[in-house]
């Protein structure tokens, strides 16, 4: 028997994949949420072998909620027009539903799930995440706080620091680590207010207070907050270019 | 060569005869006379010159202002676009899952919809709209969204506003769409969403409120659809000040502002 559980905000897009599903005996719906801060509870909770989500919810979006979950289940997306993430999905062989939901197209979905299913599509979710999902840029980083999910606004980061297989996100409130790496950050910020210093730091350059020189080919950059950053020749150079000096 | 020198020899002996004075006197004043000429023609010319020049310029400007003037209309049709798939596909799941609970009621939404989407094409080619005409699009939006929620939804207006008021389509039901998902959010009850409609001093203000859960940050930035009002607006009235969110004691306001003057003069173009 295989544990699916459904994430969509609307519950007639919920109701319309449970009744599709009834036609599959070894599956069973396990739980149903209206968001991503439903979804990551109740994945730990049921350990699901299967997901239905759709991208774009209140509060916290599907592919954040993904990014929280250390070894996510298969997921089948849900989305009613986004271009963008259809893209994303196709160049990783992750299997999408377009709404409006169509039997056919759906019976064809879960039926390769099923033939696929012992050996789990893990690797190709994960794999997705590390490129860029979204369109345009994201004005916030989520991560997990002993158990809970806290939304960090771009605005409030101080810098980020990379940290083996974790980045450390520095705020006013602390610091948060997230199992992400500098260079998929780097990718989903807007380059005009952060900017990659070095190989292990990223800065808003909002809070850049000044910066002097260190050894031959670098700098050390003084920040509002407080700290010092390293900051390469190349760093250097970007900083040099974003803002014109 | 030949022939200039024998016309001038002609001239003299015709016109001078034999007066030695007026010969002497026009000999000398051939460099003077020859200058005069040569600057007479060289002003025409660059006269000339110049104006096409001018003409030139003239028409690039009017071309730039032409494709600046199209870029911006298309800009803003295409945010005006982006609004509406989502809907309509979420619209259509949502009727896909009615024929199988309850065939009657996504008739019902079919019939709704459809109102919607007519009165939506009616006003593509709008630029401003009075508010009573936007309330009823208003309406007949909630309508979909009635059916979608259930009796969850329930909205309240407040209205006060001056009968001339007018605003630009399509601005008000994605903040509303926002302000929907964002209330039913988490909530089992009822859920109320109240739109204010006020005419102060040459804007017409719309407020829309929504609660939201005390756990719930406020949409911030990735807000639905908010930016693509912002741009909106900024490309119509050149102003950033015209969206503002604010969140006090569990509700979470919207509010538009809408100049009423520069509106105006829009449909006077």
């Amino acid at each position: 028997m295989f544990k699916v559980i459904l994430i969509d905000d609307e519950p007639l897009a919920r109701q319309l994949v449970r009744t599709l599903l009834e036609s599959f005996k070894q599956i069973t719906v396990v739980a149903e949420c209206s968001d991503g801060f439903e979804g990551f509870k109740a994945i730990q909770e049921h350990h699901p072998d299967l997901i239905f989500l759709d991208i774009q919810m209140p509060r916290l979006n599907g592919f954040e909620m993904l990014e929280l979950i250390e070894n996510p289940p298969s997921v089948i997306f849900t989305t009613a027009f986004d271009e963008y993430a259809m893209k994303a999905f196709e160049s990783h062989a992750v299997d999408y539903l377009l709404k409006p939901i169509v039997k056919e197209r759906f019976d064809k979905a879960v039926q390769k799930w099923l033939l696929h299913a012992p050996d789990k599509e893990r690797p190709k979710v994960t794999e997705l995440l590390e490129t860029n999902v979204y369109e345009g840029y994201q004005h916030r980083i989520v991560v997990k706080d002993s158990g809970l999910i806290r939304i960090i606004p771009a605005t409030e980061i101080f810098y980020i620091e990379a940290n083996d297989d974790y980045i450390k996100i520095v705020t006013n409130d602390g610091s948060y680590l997230k199992k992400s790496t500098l260079s998929h950050i780097e990718n989903t910020l807007d380059p005009q207010q952060f900017v990659r210093v070095h190989r292990s730091y990223m800065i808003p350059v909002t809070q850049l207070k000044r910066i002097e020189p260190y050894e031959k080919d670098s700098h050390i950059a003084l920040l509002h907050c407080g700290a010092k950053v390293t900051v390469s020749k190349a760093g250097m150079a970007k900083l040099k270019n974003l803002l014109g000096w | 060569m030949i022939a200039t020198t024998a016309g001038w020899e002609i001239i003299k002996w015709w016109v001078v005869k034999d007066n030695d004075e007026y010969k002497k006197w026009l000999e000398s004043s051939i460099p003077i006379r020859f200058l005069f000429i040569w600057m007479v023609c060289t002003w025409t010319a660059t006269n000339a010159a110049l104006r096409k020049n001018i003409a030139v310029s003239d028409s690039r400007f009017q071309q730039q202002t032409d494709a600046s003037v199209l870029l911006k209309e298309a800009e803003l049709f295409k945010l005006r676009q982006q609004l509406q798939p989502h809907f309509l596909y979420n619209s259509l799941n949502s009727i896909n899952a009615l024929i199988m609970i309850s065939p009657s009621k996504a008739q019902e939404m079919i019939g709704k919809l459809s109102d919607f989407l007519r009165s939506s094409v009616q006003r593509e080619s709008e630029t401003v709209l009075s508010v009573n005409e936007e309330i009823q699009y208003i309406q007949s939006y909630l309508a979909i969204e009635s059916v979608r929620f259930g009796d969850r939804l329930v909205v309240t207006f407040e209205k006060n506003f001056d009968e001339n008021a007018v605003l630009p389509p399509f601005l008000v039901q994605p903040i509303l769409e926002n302000a929907i998902k964002f209330g039913l959010y988490g909530k089992t009850g009822a859920v109320a969403i109240s739109i204010s409609i006020v005419s102060d001093n040459n804007m017409l203000v719309i407020t829309v409120s929504n609660p939201y859960a005390a756990d719930q940050q406020p949409p911030k930035g990735t807000g639905f659809g908010l930016e693509g009002i912002r741009r909106r607006l900024y490309l119509m009235y050149a102003r950033t000040d015209l969206l503002t969110t604010t969140s006090i004691d569990g509700q979470f306001n919207t509010t538009l502002k809408i100049p009423q003057r520069h509106v105006q003069g829009n449909t006077d173009r």
